[in-house]
């Protein structure tokens, strides 16, 4: 967002739009990465993966919505 | 000695209620605290915004990891 | 289970299960999809349409009755939902918001008002058909407003990031924005409502039980609370009604204005 057109009600706006959007955010990158963690587990027989996926995940999705919303 | 009370249904469930009291603090005084904040300086807005952000994300991520902690240690 | 079973005495205090709560015997025998909530959703739409009905049909300058209470209904929704997140399009939209405003906060109604008492939202399908129909309207604006690949790659691809994290980013935007921001939609709407409900029959159960079904002196002043806590709790219901009726028609206008202009 550029700095002439910082109004009051745009900024509302795009403040409630990060703060809706963080927790299907996190929950999406939770399923991917979760997700192939999962699937390796499985096809690996190992047990570390999906944790691991789980905690990658996060980070990914906190990253996205921080570049996306945060500036 | 004779039971006095008991519990039935999935004991997860009281672990994902328990692991959601932090968060729900958290994210609480992130909010209040930044409204405050927002009240107090509002030409700080933009770096205060930023901020909220950022411990509310890593706060949320508390708490999902709660929703998933019975999975991953169902195999334990 | 049918309603006769909760209504067998017991020796021991049960609370109450979800399948008692929620899983209800058709209205008229045989017509299986016919049940109460169905029958409250229908006469909650009804209520809405006479109520817009009666305010507007023939409109004054100076607004008078019906039309006062309405119209304060409306600007709140123009004022506090319509404008803040679709700017200059917000007149477009309001039909629609409006409607779903007062759909969804009549159904939540219904779980305070006697002898009606269900919440119509806390059967998952009925939030989830009103959030299902935003997200096919809102695939639809996105489409013909930024164009079918524009659309995706505003979705997907933000500009201002090295290559090798699109590759990382782009699966989490995408089931983010096309399956779980619809999912969490509806979901919000029903887990409160569930929730409320279960957390009134909880209480008002506690009540019943220990000062009408087993009175005993060490039990009664349980009872005395669970009938206090009833009391505090509808009046934090019909709060948490009117903020998630809010919120809904709240997050319909984020994601339809979301659709019309790219995002930055």
């Amino acid at each position: 967002m550029s700095e002439q057109e910082r109004r009051p009600e745009t900024d509302g706006r795009d403040f409630a739009d990060a703060m809706w959007s963080v927790p299907s955010y996190l929950l999406a990158g939770m399923a991917v990465y979760g997700g192939i963690g999962w699937l390796l587990d499985r096809w690996l027989g190992m047990s570390a993966f999906f944790p691991i996926g789980i905690i990658l995940g996060l980070v990914l999705a906190g990253y996205a919505v921080y570049r996306r919303h945060g500036r | 000695m004779s039971v006095l009370a008991e519990v039935s249904g999935n004991v997860t469930a009281i672990g994902y209620g328990l692991a959601a009291i932090g968060p729900g603090i958290g994210v609480g005084i992130i909010f209040g605290q930044g409204v405050q904040a927002i009240a107090r300086q509002p030409e700080a807005y933009g770096l205060i915004r930023q901020n909220m952000l950022l411990g509310f994300v890593l706060t949320e991520a508390l708490a999902l990891i709660g929703l998933v902690a019975p999975f991953i240690f169902a195999n334990l | 289970m049918n309603a006769l079973t909760v209504l067998a005495p017991k020796d021991q205090f049960g609370a109450p299960t979800p399948e008692e709560l929620f899983t209800l015997p058709p209205i008229i025998p045989g017509v299986d999809w016919f049940t109460k909530p169905v029958l409250i959703a229908l006469l909650s739409a009804v209520v809405v349409i006479g109520f817009c009905w009666a305010a507007f049909a023939s409109p004054k300058v100076v607004p008078r009755g019906v039309q006062n209470v309405v119209e304060y209904g409306y600007m709140f929704v123009r004022d506090q939902v319509a404008r803040p997140f679709l700017g200059k399009d917000a007149d477009r939209w309001m039909g629609l918001l409006v409607s779903i405003f007062f759909l969804v906060l009549i159904w939540n109604i219904m779980g305070v008002v006697p002898v009606v008492q269900f919440p119509v939202a806390s059967h998952i399908a009925f939030p989830a058909v009103l959030a299902l129909s935003i997200y096919v309207l809102k695939v639809y604006l996105g489409i013909k407003h930024q164009g079918g690949v524009g659309y995706f790659k505003n979705m997907m691809f933000p500009p201002g990031l090295p290559k090798p994290i699109y590759l990382l980013l782009a699966p989490i935007e995408f089931l983010s924005n096309m399956i779980i921001a619809p999912f969490t939609h509806a979901v919000r709407l029903f887990a409160n409502m569930f929730a409320g409900h279960m957390l009134l029959a909880f209480f008002s159960m506690v009540g019943f039980w220990f000062l009408f079904e087993k009175l005993t002196p060490l039990g009664a002043p349980i009872g005395v609370l669970g009938v206090v806590m009833t009391i505090i709790l509808t009046g934090f219901e019909m709060f948490i009604q009117f903020l998630q009726a809010f919120l809904f028609a709240m997050l319909a206008a984020m994601y339809i204005g979301g659709a019309l202009h790219a995002e930055h």
